[in-house]
């Protein structure tokens, strides 16, 4: 199967031109990217062959101008909100990955009844005290983020400049370590939950995961073995085949579906 | 130096020899009753007389061993041996389900209240024959299990596990170990790649069927990569097993060996089924040094003197024996000497139990 096409353009949503990705038929899936901006993925690719995925890169990222609006994570969320209904799509499958979690988080709980379920990648909405690493080259960023960085290619001097740009904003919206308003909130959301780790995540402990799982009322944990902060990029066809599943079964994917004839 | 007492639980009556795996055609359940029994008085005995760890290992389809199972015969062992150390060297965790060891694991040491030595091993090449697993798939099965297994022990949330070789959707073991965050763990660290993973993940290591001067290139090899990763193990975290007999002098010993036909060259496991042995050769399981490791495993068949010299055999009156075991502390630097009683007649072997307990290990302890 060939890699699939994916259309670019951009949606006016609360007075922003916000960029977007799309491919694939079916049920929508939208992605909410990390602090480093849109980053592709091969999982993006595997999960449009069963779904309509879009993935937008949010105001103040990649080519888009400063943004100097929003001043907390709600803010941003509602934005998003809007860029999804103005492309006609009213109920969806939300997936954030780091700091797009605690976007979709937000989203979740301003909106829980547009939300079938809600995928949470490496999750940095509560994270451990104290100052998160803050790579200084291309090497130094791979390094945090991928499990295996001698297997990926290095990433361009911009990705340093473009989180530096965007540090002031992505600071600002992150928010302390421990939210209490957000930690407070999360017991409300009855919308099912997958909080995804990778087990060599050097960004956020995968310890963290266990937040997760006792503040949501409807959360599962999932490890992804020999994958670091950047799950998706790291182990594409594992993370793809839990996320697939838990989208199309939510809490009933743990019921396994697989045979283990060999022969009839 | 501390000390371990090692029993495999042969089985005591006539097979056939030299194969793998064995036909059961002459297996006798009444023996093989007496030959579990005799195996839990040895571990009860070493227990009383002050034994620091007993161990017990798995292995299939032979009867040089009746405990394929070591969790079940742990089991059994609990409820005789009250004070020492219960070791399983190990479970062999590339071929069986992780989630069930890391469960059997905390229920030793619920049972033992936190006296389980967690041994997770690959075994030899023949085991992944006994349930049809790819050997050249071990190592990297058994990277993630040992990951998995940890994380079933101290996860306090149900979590799924989506990993290469193994997944799960959802994990929450019951019990919970005792020791905290979770049992000692050992592996095997005779090959570069076994010292390295366990160098990362600051675990223990252990040596069988090898030579001194081989487990010390190894041992040497751990400690560089632990320092590499920033820690120093202390001595209790290499162990080194080697076959024993103790007598009242060294002539009788060597006597008692020559008489059990003790001095033959051993066979067993993948030695006794050299195509096996190849296939798993050529699958890569023996990893970067294939010729040092199957040399290692060729080395147990070499004269009885030979073994002696090499560290291989411990044979002799106590004071030879302490000395053979000084020269492992000082060349290892290995804080735990593992003794397997060589296969003599019961009395002799019981003999040389007693010897050991009362003229070597108190005064191994000073070692």
């Amino acid at each position: 199967m060939g890699s699939p096409t994916w259309l670019e353009d951009h949606v006016e949503a609360d007075g922003f031109r916000i960029r977007y990705v799309e491919s694939g038929d079916g049920a929508p899936l939208v992605h909410l990217h990390g602090g480093g901006g849109l980053v592709m993925t091969p999982a993006h690719d595997l999960l449009a062959r069963e779904r309509r995925v879009i993935a937008f890169e949010m105001p103040g990222f990649g080519e888009s101008p400063e943004n100097t609006r929003h001043e907390t994570m709600p803010d941003m969320a509602r934005t998003m909100l809007e860029a999804v209904s103005a492309l006609g799509v009213e109920e969806f499958d939300l997936m954030g990955t780091s700091f797009g979690s605690k976007t979709a988080l937000w989203t979740a709980l301003i909106a829980p009844e547009r939300l079938r379920a809600l995928v949470l990648e490496s999750p940095a909405a509560i994270r451990p005290e104290g100052r998160r690493p803050q790579p200084a080259t291309p090497e130094e960023l791979v390094a945090l983020l991928h499990a295996h960085p001698e297997r990926v290619p290095p990433r361009p001097a911009s990705s340093i400049e473009q989180r530096a740009r965007t540090r002031p904003m992505v600071t600002r919206l992150m928010g302390p370590p421990r939210d209490p308003e957000l930690e407070e909130a999360m017991p409300g959301l009855q919308v099912p939950v997958l909080a995804v780790f990778g087990t060599e995540d050097r960004m956020i402990p995968s310890e963290m995961g266990r937040a997760y799982r006792q503040l949501l009322p409807r959360c599962h944990l999932l490890f992804v073995y020999d994958a670091g902060h950047a799950v998706a990029a790291d182990r594409p066809e594992a993370f793809t085949e839990a996320v697939s599943d838990f989208l199309d079964r939510h809490e009933q994917f743990v019921v396994s579906q697989r045979s283990s004839v060999l022969f009839p | 130096m501390k000390a371990a007492l090692f029993n495999i639980v042969p089985y005591l009556g006539e097979a056939e020899r030299g194969m793998w795996p064995v036909p059961a055609r002459t297996y006798s359940s009444e023996v093989g009753r007496h030959s579990m029994e005799l195996a839990l008085e040895q571990y009860e005995l070493a227990d009383e007389l002050g034994f620091d760890w007993v161990t017990l290992a798995e292995h299939h389809f032979a009867p040089l061993s009746l405990s394929p199972n070591p969790m079940v015969m742990a089991g059994a062992v609990t409820q005789r041996v009250r004070r020492a150390k219960i070791a399983l060297l190990g479970a062999t965790i590339p071929i069986l389900n992780p989630v069930r060891v890391a469960e059997e694991f905390a229920m030793l040491d619920t049972l033992t209240n936190g006296r389980v030595v967690a041994g997770m091993l690959r075994g030899t090449a023949n085991e992944y024959v006994t349930y049809d697993v790819n050997p050249a798939e071990s190592r990297a099965r058994f990277e993630e299990a040992m990951e998995l297994i940890i994380r079933a022990w101290t996860e306090p949330q149900p979590f799924g596990w989506q990993g290469r070789h193994f997944r799960f959707r959802t994990v929450s073991i019951w019990p919970r170990p005792v020791q905290q965050p979770h049992p000692p763990i050992y592996m095997s660290g005779s090959s570069p790649e076994a010292g390295e993973f366990a160098a990362r993940h600051r675990v223990s290591i252990g040596f069988a069927f090898t030579t001194l001067p081989l487990a010390r290139a190894a041992a040497g090899h751990y400690r560089r990569c632990a320092a590499a990763c920033g820690w120093e193990p202390a001595p209790d975290d290499v162990l080194y097993r080697v076959t024993a007999h103790v007598a009242g002098s060294d002539e009788e010993a060597l006597e008692d060996l020559r008489t059990a036909g003790a001095d033959a060259p051993r066979r067993g496991f993948s030695t006794s089924n050299r195509p096996l042995d190849d296939a798993a050769a050529g699958a890569g399981y023996y990893g970067r040094d294939t010729a040092a490791q199957r040399g290692r495993i060729d080395a147990q068949s070499r004269p009885m003197l030979e073994r002696i010299e090499q560290g291989q055999l411990l044979a002799g009156s106590p004071d030879t024996v302490l000395a053979q075991a000084r020269r492992i502390r000082e060349e290892l630097g290995a804080g735990i000497l593992e003794v397997v009683f060589a296969h003599v007649p019961r009395e002799k072997s019981l003999r040389a139990i007693e010897l050991f307990g009362t003229g070597v290990l108190p005064r191994l302890r000073d070692l």
